[in-house]
């Protein structure tokens, strides 16, 4: 697992599921659906990004759709970091 | 005119004097000793000149002696008001003043001595102008007077017509069985209408009925032990009894044969609970009862299969007992014909004309017009029920127990079903809590088995196949205690939510 994933595993399971430890959460579990992560919920993940990664989250970036899974975090923060290095 | 209650009881002990009537703390009370108790509880009420017609107030803990006082009162054809005895002093006098009792009656003295009663010195007949009585329709036909269990404000109270409590008494005894020889468990404590059947029922019949001791209700080996040693053969209970007798016998592996009828009751039982039912009771015939204080018992499920695994998740309701009609009101206030869901309404050969305080009746009891012709009086039961494409019905939830979470209705009950089909699942609790900007949100507490490793994730996979987004539970609590329960064996759902909010307040 890269650091990016492990790290943001970590912030969902401390945050919405304490009782969990971070092998079980799949990367591609549907963190929506699941109920884990809502609107409110959404908030949170985005300000955590925003401090940990150093990343800026537009607001019309802000789709529930990247943040459904582990993965899709993931994704959406290489890809900010990706656009921060290159401007 | 159908024969009094009492007479019935009389010619049981006429005819089997030595035959139990009661077992009481391990020790068997004889129909011929019981109406000696009641004679001479009965000779005290002759002699203390009470108004005529005026009904009385039992304030009684479960006993023979509480027994025997309220076959006095049965003889005497006086109506008498049953109330928990848990209520707090001064909602016990309301109640008591509601009845327009002229005298509160209770048991005392051991067996030993005498039946005798004693009138409690603080009558409130002051209170004249609270008084309801009589009941809408008469108060001449009126023999208990119970009351409902007052979730919310002052319990109400539900006067029983005689004729109404001797054919449900009737129904009882031929659908399970119950005449000389048959030994009837009593778990429900005595006021409650639970008691028709395991106790009234069964003293009508010239049974025996085992009472289950009030203070040790909670204690699994005391209630194995007692349907073991007493042999009982018929059991009806609330679906706690049934989880605490599988918790008790999965240690030491003992069953009950002698049971032939195991009766759930008053609350949705588990499947987890349903499918160990067989081996509980190898010879048994499962049942779920639908009924309230209102009407009484209205519809009866029979299980079919459990044995070989056949547990529905969703308990059907049943199909209406003999008399019984029903309907079901949709949301827009229509009669519903075919599949859909709506209020379940009843009217039962066993119901009550209406509440004592008649302004109350207004929006529970209603006549609605029948099919050939004529109208009945239906009670409006306030549980949302299915009807599925075979006729069959299922409990969606009360209809008090649909949220709005986001805008969207939302019931508590349907979510505490999906969970309850996980199998590591022992019982849960959903409630709403207030949320500023959700309206409400879901709170679910649930308790796993022991050796279980749920947890939440595990959880919200198993609820994300059967629940909607807005179904699924903002905050998911996993412990191995049990959940608080009420006085009647049934979640505590209220003080489940008083101490999620205390928690809320105190790390706020």
């Amino acid at each position: 697992m890269d650091e990016t994933t492990a790290k943001i595993k970590q912030f969902i399971v401390d945050e919405f599921m304490p009782d969990v430890s971070v092998d079980e959460l799949d990367s591609d579990f549907d963190l929506l659906t699941g109920g884990v992560v809502d609107s409110l919920g959404l908030l949170q993940v985005v300000a955590w990004l925003e401090t940990e990664f150093d990343v800026g989250v537009d607001d019309s970036q802000l789709g529930p759709e990247s943040f459904r899974t582990v993965d899709a975090i993931k994704t959406f923060v290489d890809e900010a970091r990706g656009t921060a290095n290159a401007g | 005119m159908t024969e009094p209650f009492f007479d019935h009881f009389a010619a049981q002990a006429n005819s089997q004097p030595d035959a139990p009537a009661l077992i009481w703390e391990g020790e068997a009370i004889s129909y011929g000793e019981l109406a000696e108790m009641a004679a001479s509880a009965h000779a005290e009420i002759e002699a203390s000149s009470l108004p005529e017609d005026s009904p009385v107030g039992i304030r009684a803990r479960k006993s023979p002696e509480a027994i025997a006082l309220i076959l006095a009162c049965l003889q005497a054809q006086r109506p008498f008001l049953l109330p928990s005895v848990e209520l707090a002093p001064e909602t016990l006098g309301k109640l008591f003043a509601q009845a327009g009792v002229s005298r509160v009656l209770e048991p005392h003295g051991p067996r030993s001595e005498s039946a005798s009663l004693r009138a409690i010195e603080e009558t409130p007949s002051e209170d004249d102008e609270l008084s309801q009585w009589p009941p809408a329709g008469g108060g001449e036909d009126i023999s208990f007077m119970l009351t409902t269990s007052g979730s919310t404000g002052l319990p109400k109270v539900v006067p029983l017509p005689a004729g109404a409590v001797d054919r449900f008494t009737d129904w009882a005894a031929s659908q399970f069985d119950i005449r000389p020889g048959t030994v009837v468990a009593n778990y429900a404590p005595l006021n409650f209408d639970l008691c028709l059947l395991d106790i009234w029922t069964t003293l009508k019949h010239g049974g025996c009925v085992a009472l289950v001791d009030q203070d040790r209700a909670t204690n699994g080996g005391y209630l194995a032990d007692l349907i073991t040693a007493n042999e009982v053969n018929v059991l009806q209970a609330v679906p706690m009894l049934y989880r605490l007798l599988i918790d008790v016998t999965r240690e030491d592996g003992r069953n009950f044969p002698s049971v032939k009828h195991a009766i759930t009751t008053g609350d949705k039982i588990p499947a987890t609970s349903l499918e160990a039912l067989p081996v509980l009771f190898p010879n048994g015939r499962f049942y779920n009862i639908y009924g309230c204080t209102e009407t009484n018992d209205s519809l009866i499920h029979e299980f079919q299969g459990l044995a070989d695994g056949q547990v529905p998740t969703n308990v059907p309701v049943g199909q209406p007992l003999p008399g019984v009609r029903t309907l079901i009101r949709t949301e827009a206030g229509e009669f519903l014909d075919g599949t859909g869901t709506g209020e379940l309404l009843v009217w039962t050969p066993f119901q009550t004309r209406g509440y004592l305080n008649a302004a109350l009746n207004a929006d529970r009891f209603a006549t609605h017009p029948e099919a050939g012709n004529g109208e009945t009086t239906y009670y409006h039961s306030g549980d949302v029920v299915r009807r599925h494409d075979d006729g069959s019905l299922t409990l969606e939830g009360r209809a008090d127990f649909y949220v709005k979470v986001r805008g969207v209705r939302v019931s508590t009950q349907v979510v505490e079903q999906a969970i309850q089909e996980h199998p590591d699942v022992i019982e849960v609790a959903v409630v709403a809590v207030p949320d500023e900007l959700a309206g409400k949100r879901l709170h679910a507490v649930l308790r796993r088995e022991p050796d279980s490793k749920l947890n939440s994730l595990v959880l919200r996979k198993h609820c994300a196949e059967r629940l909607a987004r807005t179904e699924m539970p903002s905050t998911i609590e996993i412990v191995t205690e049990p959940l608080p329960k009420t006085s009647t064996g049934k979640i505590d759902r209220k003080l489940v939510l008083a101490r999620l909010e205390e928690v809320t307040h105190a790390n706020g």
